[in-house]
């Protein structure tokens, strides 16, 4: 018996390891005043993520340091954060991608995410996301009598599901939540997480409590509130197209249930009377008919003042010329309206 | 010379004009012709979209083959115009059904759309089409003395999948330009932020607050004016402003400026020629 000795080429093989601060949002409403940022400093490999840059941390240097994580795999929704200013999950987020987005180099800013009240460190109190998923009816009541229960199917045919195929993919990280203007600026906002699970719901055709869902939804503080930022989509971890399940809520709000009656709505309407009559938005009437007389009166006429001294106020309608094509663009409109065909654009929430 | 169909936003015929009239002074200046698309509709404001999604196509479709027809690239000043037209014309080239289904309707009018026509900003034609050198070389009265905060608005960034043009989270295209215009821009983190227009009718309270925290954000860096690539920004944070800030109790207040009449300053016209004496809040330099 002999043996060969192998010898293995001498080749160093070189971790690349770079030095990295970890400037972390720091808060015990317990026992601190005021939030602070503690820097640690850590060597970071190449492919590391932020989680567990995280856990490196809490294993070895502050066993205080609070943050939710579970599946380290982007399915759970626990680890959404800021980094670097913008809301991900820490467990898919990696610590040398995020070198370019530094402020400070190599100086990675890690805070909870926005709009949420903090409990410790990066963990959130998420009530309030439930609260509102329970005022929205968040979940589908069936159609079926309970003595059917467990002796029936409910077939859910492929297209119906493509409605809300992608919609079903959020899982609930309130990344969109930190991100969304309308949230900032009201706390009692719906946010856009729920409106996604809105959508859904009211698309699966097992549900029987559409009416109550639309009522509250268009209600103040519901589906008319948004402002089309689109930050919400943009950020959104699981790439969801949250604009458009926004958008198919407030179609079916006025044009499958009728609720016309909101000023979000009749805001909307403005546009379409306005292009058939004039091509054009007719602006100076725009906040009457949203608001009513009262409304406008009382809120736009000191600053319409100021604007006619500046030349700026929008011309009444009789002093709105139409397009030179007018009479062209209402034959097209009379002709999209004679036409009863059914394509439908943008499927809210569907891939 | 550069030509492109320019389309007429609702906003800049009535409360933005200064907006168009200060393109008017300059255009020349830089070998470009922007040919207004008077034919052209309201792009729907992003609200026709969901009230009424198929008249949304159809009149977008109808506003793209007015250029195509002049075989010329589609240019709007207007973010929200912008976010229209393009999604329009995503769904028109993604799908030859409402392709056809809008040919249908236009072939009447004798219109086609085929999708050769771009849809682009004004701030893209700058920044691309013409370049920044090409901008750089014409400057007359450099903006040494100004420190800008740019503001770029929502729909020229966001949804990226359909602009593409800047990182939303880290736009430069707007900070660039104002560079080679001599002057020096602020960092604020409010530059890509939401203005609250959309939602002034409907939820006024908190719109207001939105661009109150925009107005703030760029007081504090102590900016000499803000400026804005979209009209609708422009309308919240000067014909706004001061009911906005009201309600902070700030007593400062920010010129807001256009994107052309930012242009037009460093190219040496007045005040006056670029109608910024029409803002509310006026700039004293
Ligand atoms: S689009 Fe609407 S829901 Fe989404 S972030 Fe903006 S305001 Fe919030
Ligand atoms: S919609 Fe997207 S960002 Fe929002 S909670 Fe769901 S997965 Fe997270
Ligand atoms: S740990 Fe589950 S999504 Fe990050």
């Amino acid at each position: 018996m002999f043996s060969t000795k192998i010898m293995m080429p001498m080749v160093e093989v070189k971790e690349e390891t770079r030095d990295i601060t970890f400037k972390i949002f720091r808060y015990n409403p317990q026992i601190d005043a005021q939030p602070f940022f503690d820097d640690f400093n850590i060597p970071v490999e190449k492919g590391i993520t932020v989680l567990r840059a995280l856990n490196y941390i809490k294993e070895n240097i502050e066993p205080r340091l609070s943050y939710r994580a579970f599946c380290q795999a982007g399915i759970c929704g626990s680890c959404a954060m800021k980094i670097n200013g913008v809301t991900k999950l820490a467990c898919t987020t990696q610590v040398w991608d995020e070198l370019e987005n530094c402020a400070e180099e190599n100086v990675l800013l890690i805070e909870p995410v926005s709009n949420l009240h903090v409990l410790k460190d990066m963990v959130v109190d998420m009530d309030m996301v439930v609260d509102k998923i329970e005022k929205y009816f968040g979940w589908v009541s069936t159609k079926m009598p309970e003595n059917q229960f467990g002796k029936k199917e409910f077939n859910i045919p492929e297209e119906e599901f493509k409605l809300y195929d992608a919609a079903t993919d959020c899982i609930l990280c309130a990344s969109c939540i930190s991100e969304c203007t309308m949230t900032k600026a009201n706390k009692d906002y719906i946010t856009p997480a729920v409106l996604l699970k809105t959508y859904r719901m009211e698309s699966d055709s097992r549900d029987s409590i559409s009416d109550k869902r639309m009522d509250t939804l268009v209600e103040k503080n519901g589906v008319w509130d948004c402002t089309h930022c689109y930050r919400c989509m943009e950020y959104c971890v699981k790439h969801i197209p949250i604009m458009d399940s926004i958008h198919h809520l407030r179609e079916k709000a006025i044009e499958t249930r009728g609720k016309t009656d909101t000023a979000g709505a009749k805001h909307a309407d403005a546009f379409v009377k306005d292009i058939q009559s004039k091509g054009r938005l007719v602006e100076s009437l725009l906040p009457i008919r949203t608001n009513g007389l009262m409304w406008t009166v009382r809120n736009m006429l000191p600053m319409a003042f100021k604007l006619t001294k500046k030349g700026k106020t929008p011309p009444p309608p009789f002093l709105m010329k139409p397009i030179p094509g007018i009479k062209s663009l209402r034959d097209l409109l009379a002709d999209l309206k004679n036409r009863n065909q059914t394509t439908h654009n943008g499927k809210g929430g569907s891939k | 010379m550069k030509t492109f169909a320019y389309f007429m936003s609702c906003i800049n015929e009535s409360m933005t004009k200064e907006l168009d009239k200060a393109l008017d002074q300059w255009e020349k200046d830089f070998d470009l012709k922007f040919i207004k698309l008077h034919d052209g509709t309201c792009c729907g404001g992003s609200n026709l979209d969901y009230v009424d999604p198929k008249e949304f196509l159809v009149i977008n479709a109808r506003n793209i083959a007015l250029a195509e027809k002049e075989n010329l690239d589609l240019v709007t000043s207007c973010n929200t115009c912008l976010l229209s037209l393009r999604r329009a014309k995503q769904e028109l080239d993604s799908s030859e059904e409402n392709k056809t289904f809008v040919n249908s309707i236009l072939k009447k009018q004798n219109l086609e759309y085929t999708g050769k026509s771009e849809v682009k900003h004004l701030l893209w034609v700058l920044n691309e089409d013409l370049g920044l050198d090409a901008i750089k070389a014409k400057v007359k009265t450099p903006l040494k003395d100004y420190k800008i905060a740019p503001f770029y608005g929502c729909h020229i960034l966001r949804p990226s999948s359909l602009m593409g043009k800047d990182d939303p989270s880290n736009p430069k295209s707007l900070d660039q330009l104002v560079d080679v215009l001599g002057a020096k821009t602020v960092d604020y983190k409010s530059n890509n932020e939401c203005c609250g227009f959309h939602t002034l009718l409907v939820a006024e309270d908190a719109s207001l607050n939105i661009a109150a925290d925009a107005l703030e954000n760029a007081i504090e860096t102590d900016a000499d004016f803000i400026v804005t690539p979209c009209p609708l920004c422009h309308t919240v944070l000067d014909s706004y402003q001061q009911k906005a800030l009201k309600k902070r109790n700030v007593k400062d207040s920010i010129p807001v400026l256009h994107l052309s009449q930012l242009v037009g300053l460093a190219l040496g016209y007045t005040q006056k020629q670029l109608g910024i004496n029409r803002h509310i809040v006026s700039l004293s330099k």
